[in-house]
């Protein structure tokens, strides 16, 4: 039985896929039912991850099919079935069942609702194939397949200008993280032996001891590279806020649980190559900490519920990086394990937070700003009480899934400076530092959550209308009656059971799977199952009390702060804000950071497109012309005169030539 | 085949080969009547077919004569294809004069026979009633008429 789930392993991105092409070709004849083969595609395929986590193991591969060969280059399509590998596939596939549930509800009533399950079923299958593939390259194939149905996606209302171009700028940014996994494929290739891309052959201590030190600096440099824009982080970061334009199931699926994920994964699948250079390692957690409190700072005073949502992602991938990069000398397996472990509980709660935020963008007529709502815990019950949960889950308060994941990245954190130590690096006193800072960012989370919670479900009732004072600033967000999008109940109801039930699931999982997986080890057992995971360092931790208490500590003063500020009308915020006026202003403004990159690279990006396009065509195009002016003058003046259709010149004038062939060929 | 020809007699066969080789290429070049030019090229297929068959048995093995069985087969489809040919473009044109036809130059390039450039371009003519009359050949080394016979010539 254990070998069936190994075997029929391709099924699991195949069912999502069928699924999805069930319901775009058959669109006409589905129309609202098109989400059905996707949830039932998708449900077959959770099942079978199940199967394949029993059967997981360090070493279980199965070649479906060849993909490409050219010489020497093979690349089969080889999929892994390790602890790793099944760890995502079930999430991904157990997170986008529930989702398209969801949106099976959300999105009814749009004029394409077909379109969008067919392209999560794409999606679906895609990220799929990219956490289950055993091949750097095909990895990469499945990656940019990520990358273009987030496209898709956030342009799914293309007709919007602003939807449109969140899709174009998500996609050119992740672009250029892709040509860093590009080169690092290249380079693998050089240096690899036998060209053998797969992980079996990347990853094997041969390799990695023979790579020379260039390579073993410069690949996981260029890996990180790609890893920031799939993964959003500084300085690739600022498409993901943007990518709040597509429809929230799709925030909620891909730019929450699934997608930005990818580059985490990556980064702890090479985690054997990456541990080789410490330095990089210390450059990721720098990048993973600046991000992660850049974030929380942005997240602070954002008024668009999804926005917090957005920012806080960014931060919470930051977090991951963190932990990614403390993996030197022996907290390495420590490390990716509390990575691979935020990863898992984050995706819960977040798509938990993601789709609540929709539920009550979907009860207010696609308003979105919290500041024209609040109240709405009679109004919406279970959105209200699944929101706090996800919430509590985020702030990391104990027993919710989040305490135990960012516990185990705190600890990897302050294991960290003494393995460095350890390890002759003369670094170790920034993993200290950025210790401090997560917790910093730890509280900036609990309270920018309870911030969202309270002014969205506390305080006097208030629905939207287009009377309040907000209202035409619009946050350049959905303004009433603009959305071509999904149907419209009436405003201030609790959404249908279709979109609660989901949210209830959801909520179960972010109470129980930190519990289920982390206090009892599952997960890192699990994990040790993980192709390469032996070979890395490990050493004994004890556990201390320190650490889960300071966490729990500025979890519970953030929410507390929150509470005071935002659970009743109260005018200390708006006071806060003008004492402080030059560093909210910023806040709110995200910092300046789009206006930053506007004012400097995309002006010397224009300036380099001007002076190429002036290349092209005074030099480039001339040169080509004047050549090709060439064979049309010698064809008209002196070739044109023999083609006088006679065909007695034409058979004269092959008798001589063969006359003239036979002469060479007797006389040489 | 058991007596082979001796040097001589090859020498003799060749020989009459390429005269009928080079007298019908030299036909075809020349001539501008399309059906002397098609029996032109009949003649250098002798040519070549008699040659094959005299070192055929010179050197005693049989390819050779196979191969001229294949190529008189080859001459019969040709003459039928060719003929019919002819015949369409006499109909079309009212002349066998292969001048006429030259449509296929590069457009560019001036006619070679200034003369014709009014004949080519000149309507077509109309098939009429009556019993079809049907091309003869011209004399040998006299030159067609120009331009295009009238019709009634046919009739002749």
């Amino acid at each position: 039985m254990a070998g069936f789930f190994v075997q029929y392993v391709w099924l699991i991105p195949l069912f999502p896929l069928l699924g999805g092409l069930i319901g775009g070709f058959g669109a006409t004849r589905l129309r609202f039912n098109a989400a059905l083969p996707l949830a039932i595609g998708l449900a077959a395929s959770f099942l079978f991850s199940l199967g394949a986590w029993m059967s997981a193991g360090p070493e279980t591969t199965i070649v479906v099919s060849k993909w490409l060969a050219a010489g020497s280059f093979v690349v089969p399509i080889e999929l892994r079935v390790d602890g790793l590998s099944t760890l995502m596939v079930s999430m991904v596939t157990f997170v986008s069942t529930l989702v398209v549930i969801f949106a099976s509800g959300y999105m009814a009533g749009d004029p394409s609702y077909p379109r969008f399950f067919a392209f999560v079923g794409l999606f679906v299958f895609s990220m799929t194939g990219l956490v289950l593939s055993n091949n750097y390259l095909l990895t990469y194939a499945f990656w940019e397949g990520v990358g273009v149905c987030s496209y898709l996606l956030i342009g799914f209302w293309y007709a919007r200008n602003s939807a449109a171009d969140a899709a174009m700028k998500a996609f050119l940014v992740n672009r250029l993280g892709d040509i860093g996994f590009a080169i690092a494929i290249f380079w693998l290739w050089t240096i690899v032996p036998n060209n053998d891309l797969s992980y079996t052959n990347v990853l094997a201590d041969e390799t990695l001891r023979n790579l020379p030190d260039s390579a073993r600096i410069g690949i996981p440099l260029l890996l990180f590279w790609a890893a920031t824009a799939k993964s959003a982080q500084l300085p690739l970061y600022v498409w993901l806020p943007d990518a709040m334009e597509g429809p929230t199931p799709v925030s909620a699926l891909i730019h929450a649980a699934t997608m930005v994920t990818a580059g985490v994964y990556l980064i702890a699948r090479s985690t054997a190559m990456i541990a080789l250079a410490p330095g990089v390692q210390v450059l990721i957690c720098v990048i993973g900490c600046a991000t992660a409190l850049l974030a929380a700072a942005i997240a602070l005073t954002q008024n668009d519920l999804k926005r917090v949502m957005a920012y806080s992602t960014v931060s919470q991938l930051g977090y991951m990086f963190m932990a990614l990069g403390a993996g030197v000398g022996g907290v390495a397996q420590l490390a990716v394990v509390a990575a691979i472990f935020h990863l898992f509980t984050h995706a819960f709660f977040k798509a938990l937070l993601f789709l609540a935020s929709g539920s009550v963008m979907h009860s207010m007529g696609d308003v979105i700003d919290m500041r024209r709502f609040g109240g709405l815990r009679h109004r919406l019950p279970y959105t209200c009480w699944t929101f706090a949960i996800g919430g509590l889950a985020l702030a990391g308060i104990f027993p919710m899934a989040g305490f135990f994941s960012k516990d185990e990245i705190l600890l990897a954190l302050a294991a960290a400076p003494e393995a460095a130590h350890a390890a002759g690096a003369s670094w170790g006193w920034v993993y200290g530092l950025i210790y401090w800072l997560a917790l910093l960012t730890a509280f900036m989370t609990a309270f920018y959550t309870g911030r969202a919670f309270f002014m969205t479900f506390w305080g006097p009732e208030k629905l939207p209308s287009p009377d309040d004072p907000e209202a035409p600033r619009g946050d350049g967000h959905v303004v009433e009656g603009d959305d071509p999008g999904h149907g419209h109940h009436h405003v201030g109801e609790e959404s249908a059971p279709i979109m609660t039930i989901p949210l209830m699931i959801l909520a179960g999982c972010a109470v129980v799977v930190g519990v289920l997986f982390g206090s009892t080890g599952w997960l890192e057992h699990h994990l040790e199952g993980m192709f390469g995971f032996e070979g890395l360092g490990h050493s004994e931790h004890q556990f201390g009390w320190g650490t889960p208490i300071l966490g729990m500590v500025a979890g519970l003063a953030g929410i507390a702060l929150s509470y005071l500020l935002y659970a009743e009308p109260n005018p200390a915020p708006a006071r806060l804000a003008s004492t402080f006026r030059p560093l909210y202003r910023a806040s709110l403004n995200k910092f300046y950071v789009d206006e930053i990159y506007q004012w400097t690279v995309m002006k010397i990006l224009w300036v380099g497109a001007a002076v190429l396009r002036f290349l092209d065509i005074e030099f480039v195009e001339r040169t080509i012309v004047g050549i090709a002016t060439a064979p049309r003058a010698i064809g008209r003046n002196a070739l044109a005169v023999y083609q006088n259709g006679l065909i007695q010149f034409y058979a004269a004038a092959s008798a001589v030539s063969i006359a003239v062939l036979l002469l060479f060929l007797l006389f040489s | 085949m058991t007596d082979l020809l001796t040097i001589d007699y090859l020498r003799d066969y060749l020989l009459v080969g390429a005269a009928l080789f080079a007298l019908g290429m030299l036909g075809f070049l020349s001539r501008r009547n399309l059906i002397v030019m098609f029996l032109s090229a009949e003649m250098m297929l002798q040519g070549t077919a008699l040659s094959l068959i005299a070192l055929s048995r010179y050197h005693g093995n049989w390819n050779g004569q196979v191969f001229t069985i294949v190529i008189l087969t080859v001459a019969a489809c040709e003459a039928a294809i060719a003929l019919a040919l002819i015949m369409i473009l006499y109909n079309r044109r009212a002349s066998l004069d292969i001048t006429l036809w030259h449509e296929l130059r590069e457009e560019a390039a001036p006619a070679v026979v200034p003369a014709l450039e009014e004949a080519a371009t000149a309507e077509l003519v109309e098939a009429i009633e009556g019993p079809e009359t049907y091309p003869s050949l011209t004399p040998a080394g006299l030159e067609p008429e120009h331009p295009i016979q009238p019709w009634t010539e046919r009739r002749r």
